[in-house]
């Protein structure tokens, strides 16, 4: 479902290569796996890669049985859009939609009535919490409301995989636990949840902790 | 349909940006509606007037274009000789006239003199006139003034109109207004303008046809027949016309084009400065499985809507100013010299939607292209 050989990337920076990720191999389980490593660990390198945000300069990656780094972009968009979900540390919402609208956009995307749309967006905010806030648009809701949006978004087509990227690095702790908890739910017998952190303490939820250092995977933990 | 929801969502988000923009089309499309309206005017003016005229050929001396006023250098004899061609060509009345004009730019101080011979009056020239005072005949000694001319220049019955010094002549008719250039004429006894002229030529020779003639045909024959002429019907004349205007509507278009240049790169820049600002709007929308044709689409009808708004307004403006401008003309010379015919506001609009896509095109192509991981700051 998730599965990632020999994954490199390598930039040029002012002449020089980098290298952000080297030879990253691992075939995500079913469940939540943590990625945590320091600053310039290669984390958002690998989730990019992952999410097929960008192409690896070395290496295949398959979502859903499908290999990212042999497709073009809107090829990638439309396996993200149908297996795939976000969720960001900055909360990523669509400013100019109301919290309804921003959750129903993926459905719009993949072409779901209007009707139908409404109602499937309206029964994921009352499931994160925030049914009440439907109308209200991005600037009017508080930190931990936008990135329970954010998921309630990123649930909206029932997503194979969800990528979260420091869901809660900007939230307080009572706010964070929240999140954590919803993201948590989704993961289960047949979904992934792929979460990158710096924090050990969140990691420590999944039932796998990859570790990353300079680009390279340095240990599988178990945890959970 | 959620696409425009989603364009109008964009749009009013940044209300007075866009204001803005479809303020700056819409002056921009109003200046080319009203430029191009007098050309449209005319032609309808023209139109009117050609086909409310009595005469269906009018014989001048070649080289005169065909509305300027000729000057009178057609003699007696070519007079008889087309005369004696009347029967032949299926001519029922021939009618030698003079024309003089006098005066400037100022519609109120220039003066257009037809001389028409006894037994002619102008019903002939213009089938509809009307006297609302006095006789309709200038016969013998009198001039029947257009309604306009008697208006501004206050020539009312009786008044006495100073031709040259020895030649004075009475007003004894005014005309009906006619919303026609008759309105602006002043008719006279042929005898007496030839004598103000110091000639026994004729200026133009006015021929009317029997039923079933061809006018093209006998314009066509008149010129074989006699040397030095221009035999010009209403339909030619109206084709020479047609050229003159098209050179006109040129120039007024070429003049409007810098109005819609100015208007263009103000969409551009907007909807460009959209599309920068919502780099990072673009980076979600495509990390969440929106195709680059999707933001392609959406920044395009971005500009086409703002184009298309803008150009619907400016045509609106377009036709109020219009109406504005023919109170003038009307006032000055009786006619309506301003018109926005459908097939101008189709042309404006199509102009202003052409704009918003050449403003549009550009930015929806970058927006499009952004890559999800720059536009997420995710590198």
């Amino acid at each position: 479902m998730l599965k990632a050989e020999n994954l490199s990337k390598h930039y040029l920076q002012g002449g020089t290569e980098v290298v952000a990720l080297e030879d990253f191999s691992y075939s995500f389980p079913a469940g939540a796996t943590a990625i945590v490593g320091p600053s310039g660990s290669g984390k958002t390198t690998l989730l990019n890669l992952l999410a097929g945000f960008d192409v690896p300069s070395r290496g295949r990656v398959e979502l859903a049985g499908e290999r990212l780094d042999e497709l073009n972009e809107d090829e990638r968009a439309a396996v993200r859009l149908r297996h795939a979900g976000f969720v960001f540390q900055s909360w990523n919402l669509l400013p100019t939609l109301t919290a309804l609208e921003n959750v129903a956009f993926p459905l719009l995307l993949a072409g779901v009535a209007r009707v139908q749309r409404e109602e499937r967006a309206q029964e994921l905010l009352s499931r994160v919490g925030v049914a009440e806030r439907a109308e209200h648009r991005p600037n009017q809701l508080s930190g931990g409301e936008q990135q329970r949006v954010a998921i309630a978004r990123a649930l909206a087509l029932e997503p194979a995989v969800l990528f979260a990227d420091e869901p809660t690095g900007n939230l307080d702790s009572a706010s964070g636990r929240k999140v954590l908890d919803l993201l948590l739910a989704h993961a289960g017998d047949e979904r992934r949840l792929v979460l990158v952190t710096h924090d050990l303490d969140v990691a420590s939820h999944a039932q796998r902790i990859l570790h990353l250092r300079d680009g390279r995977l340095i240990d599988i933990e178990k945890s959970g | 349909m959620e696409l425009i929801r989603l364009v109008w969502r964009n749009l009013t988000a940044r209300t007075t940006r866009s204001i803005f923009t479809w303020l700056g089309i819409a002056v921009a499309t109003a200046s080319m509606v009203l430029f191009l309206s007098f050309g449209e005017g005319l032609r309808q003016a023209l139109a009117v007037e050609m086909g409310n005229m009595g005469p269906q050929i009018r014989v001048v001396a070649q080289g005169t274009d065909a509305f300027s006023p000729p000057l009178p250098e057609l003699p007696p004899e070519m007079l008889e000789k087309i005369k004696y061609l009347a029967p032949e060509l299926g001519i029922s009345k021939v009618i030698p006239a003079v024309v003089m004009f006098r005066g400037g730019f100022d519609p109120s101080s220039s003066f257009l003199f037809y001389g028409l011979p006894e037994g002619a009056d102008p019903r002939d020239f213009y089938p509809k006139a009307q006297v609302s005072a006095g006789r309709i005949d200038p016969h013998p000694d009198g001039a029947v003034v257009g309604s306009k001319k008697a208006e501004l220049n206050h020539l009312q019955l009786g008044k006495l109109l100073r031709l040259s010094h020895d030649v004075k002549l009475k007003v004894v008719g005014v005309l009906k207004p006619a919303s026609s250039m008759i309105d602006s004429f002043i008719f006279l006894p042929l005898k007496t303008l030839q004598k103000v002229l110091g000639t026994n030529n004729y200026g133009v020779f006015l021929i009317n046809l029997k039923p079933g003639v061809k006018a093209d045909e006998v314009a066509q024959k008149l010129e074989e027949a006699i040397p030095g002429i221009d035999a010009q019907s209403s339909s030619e004349a109206l084709k020479y016309a047609e050229k003159a205007m098209r050179i006109g509507d040129l120039i007024r278009f070429g003049i409007s084009l810098v109005a819609l240049v100015v208007g263009g790169l103000l969409v551009a820049n907007t909807v460009m400065m959209s599309v920068y600002e919502r780099t990072r709007e673009f980076g979600i929308m495509r990390a969440v499985g929106a195709r680059r044709r999707f933001i392609f689409s959406l920044v395009l009808a971005e500009a086409l809507f703002l184009a298309l708004a803008g150009g619907a307004a400016g045509v609106l403006a377009g036709v109020i100013g219009s109406s504005v401008i023919n109170v003038y003309t009307q006032h000055a010379v009786g006619l309506a010299l301003s018109a926005v015919t459908p097939r101008l506001a189709l042309f404006a609009m199509g102009i202003a939607l052409g704009l918003g896509l050449l403003a549009g095109v550009l930015p929806a192509r970058n927006a499009s292209r952004i890559a999800v991981t720059e536009a997420l700051g995710r590198i």
